[in-house]
């Protein structure tokens, strides 16, 4: 079997056994006397948890983070080079197991999300990779029967000036029994030679080759094939089922009801998909008015006439709206949104009764493998939790209830053979976890001179982390981060403000969407700064200023966005600018696009994107701007596109034809400026998103005097 | 079933399967030539694509007995076609260079979509660049990275 993440040529290579544990000796004293106890270095079990050095020299990291594109294999692995000295041709990198060690350094448990894992490993990584330098050079000074100060380590070799040189791979078993130094010092940003430079991603040849071995890509001898027919929302399937023509159907070998879903396993993808289209399901549909969208528009629309759960209360919001010399009102909707990752959901295992071994992309594999413990009757220990790369994630592989885990468990254990579950495009878009349907209704009040003195916001919307991890603590207050962040937390000095929010529950199961709330709430507050801006007549860009007076980073990004964007261009015929600024998971991105409308005068081109970005240290330049530009498209393809449509709990969309995807050819030509900041570094995977559509938004606008406060837009 | 034999890659590979099922599922499950990926089953997205007696062709589509007697060249042949190696050669080592893919699922074919584009036109347009790859759709959003990609080898093989 293959270890997932490494090529087919490297995997080969481990068997062998050429590559030597590198232990982290005492990790447990050590850690004690120099590392908090949040740096999770608790683990006795795992010393050797981040770093392997081969006697061939090879430097083997150990990524605990799903690789699902972001590009957490180059990225972590430069926060450790940087201060291990190696040579960064010698480094490869592997997914981490799950254990206890490779927890999140805010959460018990492993998990990739909110565009954290450079921002909560930047102290981490730099202080394990020094840790193990001042080991390596420990051993060859021991060796050498010389004061470990008198050695210096680069490139992977250690130096004395009489001595000579020793590779790492030379001393890396004798490390093992060095005790590091209690207290570590970490390099000066101006000493920097891995950090901040754009070194190329570790996965891209495995890649570009083919070998990588994806979820999607597992083989395992013996292995068969599931797929699942899944009920629509809030449906519950007609029994008895005839599994029959299923059955019959060439390489089908096993056909199961479990509860509501019906398993059909094949001797290949193709077969049980054969073998599933046979079948003749029937489900009794829901009648509940919210699975079925028009219903679900007007219920919420009604929660604006009651009030909800305050999230921010100001008491002069109320009487200053009535003393308004001028009210702007706006309703605005947001639809639900697959994820629509190219490589559907997918889960290998193989279980024999007393241990299991599962394969799949996991973004939190620590509550996977305890959803998959319990569906099997084992003990998690039991269980070996394999990550392969992931094709895509963007919140989907952290499923709050593991299903794609648990469906692929419940067929093992009835089958007693490796299974793997395969979904389709359209099992996948179906599969049940969605950016949740959200509206907001705005009033703002301004006073004589145009000036805002008043706002008072209402927003209706699913709860993302109800059924989480994070349950209770929604429960408690009522309030839902996922869904207010960025109207709560606004960085703009704005008057009298409140904010009243329902979080009604529908039988759509909703989940983390790259860059969650800020989704709709940046999209809500842009577009309104905006029409501030129209009703003071001032510039748009001027005009958000001195509302942001108080936040240094986000006047770097004004400033940088006024410096070297097209702002200040004049836009030619038949084309108009938009802007938008915001701040998630602790970066601020301001982004101004070029608009124009086709002779329909109702579909709009995006032609040009500039983006300036305050993400404190950038950690490799080239990644970095891809993750912005990349982000840009995810959000175009939700401001022109996208939405999922609900009848009785059935999803109308099925695949990229009736859900598409930004294309080539609607690609903006962007530009991405990154503010100089040797800040801790923050979030990247999601940052770049919320800005895009509220930009296009207001560049429309200004084409059209039409305000859109709807996605995906329409021009009609 | 039936049974028929398939070149792919320069190999000859005996296939013993259902006469109506895709050459995707063949390639993958069957020979188990992964780097073709099964993304949308309805030619769609392009992740499926492979070459068919050199022309890019999308493998969900294409019933995999009917196929007998052409030379299939998947991802992993890429570099070794004797028609479009060298370009591809070229290609996938400006995509490392550059750091193109991110989650990469979609790349195979990106890379056998610019090979053939480069091997017939060497100095693609904007405009052409984005009519031949138009039909390769990424989720991550790479495009601009393949575009720049792009225009490196068009440079490079100069």
């Amino acid at each position: 079997m293959e270890k997932s993440g490494t090529s087919r040529r490297s995997a080969v290579k481990t068997s062998l056994g050429l590559v030597i544990g590198f232990h982290l000796h005492g990790m447990q004293k050590v850690m004690g006397a120099t590392l908090e106890e949040k740096e999770n270095f608790g683990s006795p079990h795992l010393a050797n948890a981040f770093i392997k050095i081969g006697s061939d020299n090879t430097v083997t990291v150990v990524i605990h983070k799903l690789e699902m594109g972001q590009g957490v294999f180059t990225s972590l692995a430069q926060l450790l080079a940087e201060e291990l000295e190696c040579d960064w041709n010698q480094i490869r990198c592997e997914h981490s197991p799950v254990a206890p060690v490779y927890n999140h350094m805010f959460a018990p448990v492993q998990f990739v999300g909110g565009s954290s894992s450079v921002a909560t490993s930047w102290v981490q990584l730099r202080k394990v990779g020094a840790m193990a330098r001042e080991m390596l050079i420990q051993a060859a000074a021991r060796r050498w029967k010389v004061p470990p100060k008198s050695c210096r380590a680069e490139k992977g070799v250690i130096y004395h000036p009489q001595k000579g040189s020793l590779a790492y791979g030379a001393v890396a078993a004798s490390a093992q029994k060095e005790i590091p130094p209690d207290s570590l010092v970490l390099k000066d940003p101006s000493q920097f030679k891995v950090i901040g430079q754009s070194m190329p991603r570790i996965d891209a040849p495995v890649k570009s080759r083919g070998d990588a071995v994806y979820g999607m890509d597992l083989r395992v001898p013996g292995m068969v094939y599931g797929v699942l027919a899944q009920p629509p929302f809030g449906a519950t399937l007609k029994t008895p089922v005839n599994l029959g023509p299923a059955k019959s159907v060439a390489g089908v070998v096993h056909a199961e009801v479990f509860g509501n879903l019906v398993a059909v396993v094949a001797t290949s993808t193709y077969g049980a998909f054969k073998g599933r289209e046979a079948l003749e399901l029937k489900w009794n549909l829901s009648s509940d008015p919210m699975t079925t969208t028009e219903t679900q528009s007007q219920r919420f629309s009604q929660f604006f006439e009651t009030p909800g759960t305050p999230v921010i209360k100001h008491p002069e919001t109320l009487p200053n709206l009535k003393k308004a010399a001028k009210t702007i009102e706006a309703e605005f909707e947001f639809p639900w949104l697959a994820h629509a990752s190219m490589e559907p959901l997918n889960c290998t295992v193989d279980f024999d009764g007393k241990k299991a071994k599962i394969w799949s992309a996991f973004q939190m594999p620590t509550s996977d493998r305890a959803a998959a413990a319990k569906a099997l009757a084992l003990a998690p220990e039991k269980i070996e939790m394999i990550t392969t790369f992931a094709g895509g994630s963007f919140g989907r592989r952290a499923s709050k209830t593991s299903e794609f885990v648990v469906n692929a468990c419940l067929i093992a254990k009835s089958l007693r053979k490796p299974v793997k579950l395969v979904y389709s495009r359209e099992d996948d878009m179906h599969g049940g976890f969605y950016r949740p349907y959200t509206k907001h209704r705005v009033k703002i009040a301004l006073d004589a001179k145009a000036a805002p003195i008043a706002w008072h916001h209402q927003i209706v919307g699913q709860s993302v982390m109800l059924g989480s991890s994070f349950d209770a603590q929604v429960r408690k207050t009522g309030i839902d981060g996922g869904v207010v962040e960025g109207v709560q937390g606004t960085a703009y000095q704005l008057p009298a403000m409140s904010l009243d929010l329902h979080m009604p529950e529908t039988p759509i199961s909703s989940l983390w969407w790259r860059s969650v709330g800020h989704t709709h709430t940046a999209f809500v507050m842009e577009t309104l700064l905006d029409q501030l801006a129209e009703a003071a007549q001032q510039d748009p860009l001027a005009f958000r200023r001195p509302l942001l007076s108080k936040n240094p980073r986000h006047l770097a990004v004004l400033d940088l966005l006024e410096k070297s964007s097209f702002w200040k261009e004049k836009p030619a015929a038949g084309r108009r600018f938009g802007l938008a600024i915001h701040e998630s998971f602790n970066t601020v991105i301001g982004q101004v696009v070029e608009v124009s409308l086709g002779q329909d005068q109702k579909t709009p081109t995006i032609h040009r994107v500039d983006a300036a970005v305050h993400c404190g240290t950038v950690i490799n330049p080239t990644n970095a701007r891809s993750q912005v530009e990349g982000s840009i498209a995810f959000g175009l393809s939700a401001c022109l596109f996208q939405e999922l449509t609900f009848k009785q709990g059935q999803v109308k969309q099925r695949n990229y034809h009736d859900f598409p995807i930004l294309k080539m050819s609607q690609m903006p030509q962007t530009r991405v400026f990154f503010v100089a900041s040797q800040d801790p570094p923050t979030g990247l995977g999601e940052p770049g998103l919320p800005p895009i559509a509220p930009a296009v938004a207001n560049g429309l606008y200004r084409l059209t005097q039409k305000r859109l406060t709807r996605l995906p837009l329409r021009l009609s | 079933m039936t049974t028929f034999k398939l070149t792919i890659n320069g190999r000859d590979h005996p296939v013993d399967a259902d006469e109506s099922i895709p050459l995707l599922w063949v390639i993958r499950d069957t020979i188990g030539f992964t780097g073709t990926k099964y993304g949308c089953g309805m030619a769609l997205c392009g992740s499926c694509t492979v070459l068919v007696d050199g022309e890019p062709s999308r493998s969900c589509q294409l019933m995999a007995s009917s196929m007998v007697g052409k030379k299939i060249t998947t991802i992993e042949g890429l570099a070794q076609d004797p028609a479009l190696g060298q370009v591809a050669k070229k290609v996938q080592q400006v995509w490392n260079e550059k750091s193109v893919g991110q989650c990469g699922y979609c790349q195979s074919g990106q890379i056998i979509a610019a090979t053939k584009l480069l091997s017939l036109n060497p100095k693609p347009t904007e405009d052409q660049i984005n009519l031949a790859m138009d039909s390769y759709l990424c989720r991550c959003g790479t495009y601009m990275d393949i575009r720049r990609a792009i225009r490196t080898v068009a440079e490079e093989l100069g």
